[in-house]
């Protein structure tokens, strides 16, 4: 157990915990939330984890979840439009906490790894994660209720 | 389609082959000559889809 694998801990037990809590409980708007903050949980904790055991595979797992959360996020956010039209989410304070945390995640493991390839790729990952959460965020609360529906 | 809006073009996917090539080279683990050939070749196909889509969009 070194620092990186605890601060993932911390990550999975009490954020994902949470994330996991909000989805299965309470109105359809906060669950719709919560789920979108748990890839956006999941993913920085996979960063961390890949440094604490020095598996660089975890890192292209993260990159997946990076791309494929927010656009989960998206297909829900389509699908319930109606629903979330009369009761739309505000949540801008975890959707930003979130984001931060992910922010500061990257930035500790990029400076742990180091100029280089990786870390670019790091950056490219973080870059994927906060603003696809924010774009599903903004998407969840009807901020492009202009696109049409096909 | 007249000269200027064929380079415009051009210019388009060539600026989208070097983003994509760029990714490519950023994502793989080992760079070696085979990873560099068959990057190029996918970052061509996908500037050529990306450009291509993106004037659908920007028409409708």
């Amino acid at each position: 157990m070194n620092g990186w694998i605890l601060a993932a801990t911390v990550a999975l037990g009490a954020g994902v915990g949470t994330a996991l809590w909000g989805v299965a409980t309470g109105p359809l708007r906060r669950r719709v939330v919560a789920q979108n903050m748990s890839t956006a949980l999941v993913c920085p904790a996979l960063l961390l984890l890949s440094q604490g055991y020095t598996r660089p595979s975890y890192v292209d797992l993260a990159l997946v979840l990076a791309l494929l959360g927010p656009v989960g996020t998206l297909v829900f956010a389509r699908l319930l439009a109606d629903e979330l039209a009369d009761d739309p989410p505000r949540a801008w304070g975890v959707t930003w906490a979130v984001a931060g945390f992910g922010a500061v995640v990257v930035g500790v493991v990029s400076a742990a790894t180091g100029p280089s390839r990786a870390m670019v790729k790091l950056l490219v990952i973080g870059a994927l994660l906060i603003g696809g959460n924010v774009v599903a965020s903004r998407a969840l609360s009807g901020g492009f209720r202009g696109v049409g529906r096909g | 389609m007249n000269r200027r809006t064929t380079l415009l073009i051009a210019a388009e996917a060539l600026a989208w082959w070097c983003a994509l090539a760029a990714l490519w080279l950023v994502l793989i683990s080992t760079v070696d000559t085979l990873e560099l050939v068959v990057g190029a070749s996918a970052a061509g196909v996908a500037a050529l889809a990306a450009t291509a889509a993106r004037r659908v969009v920007s028409a409708r």
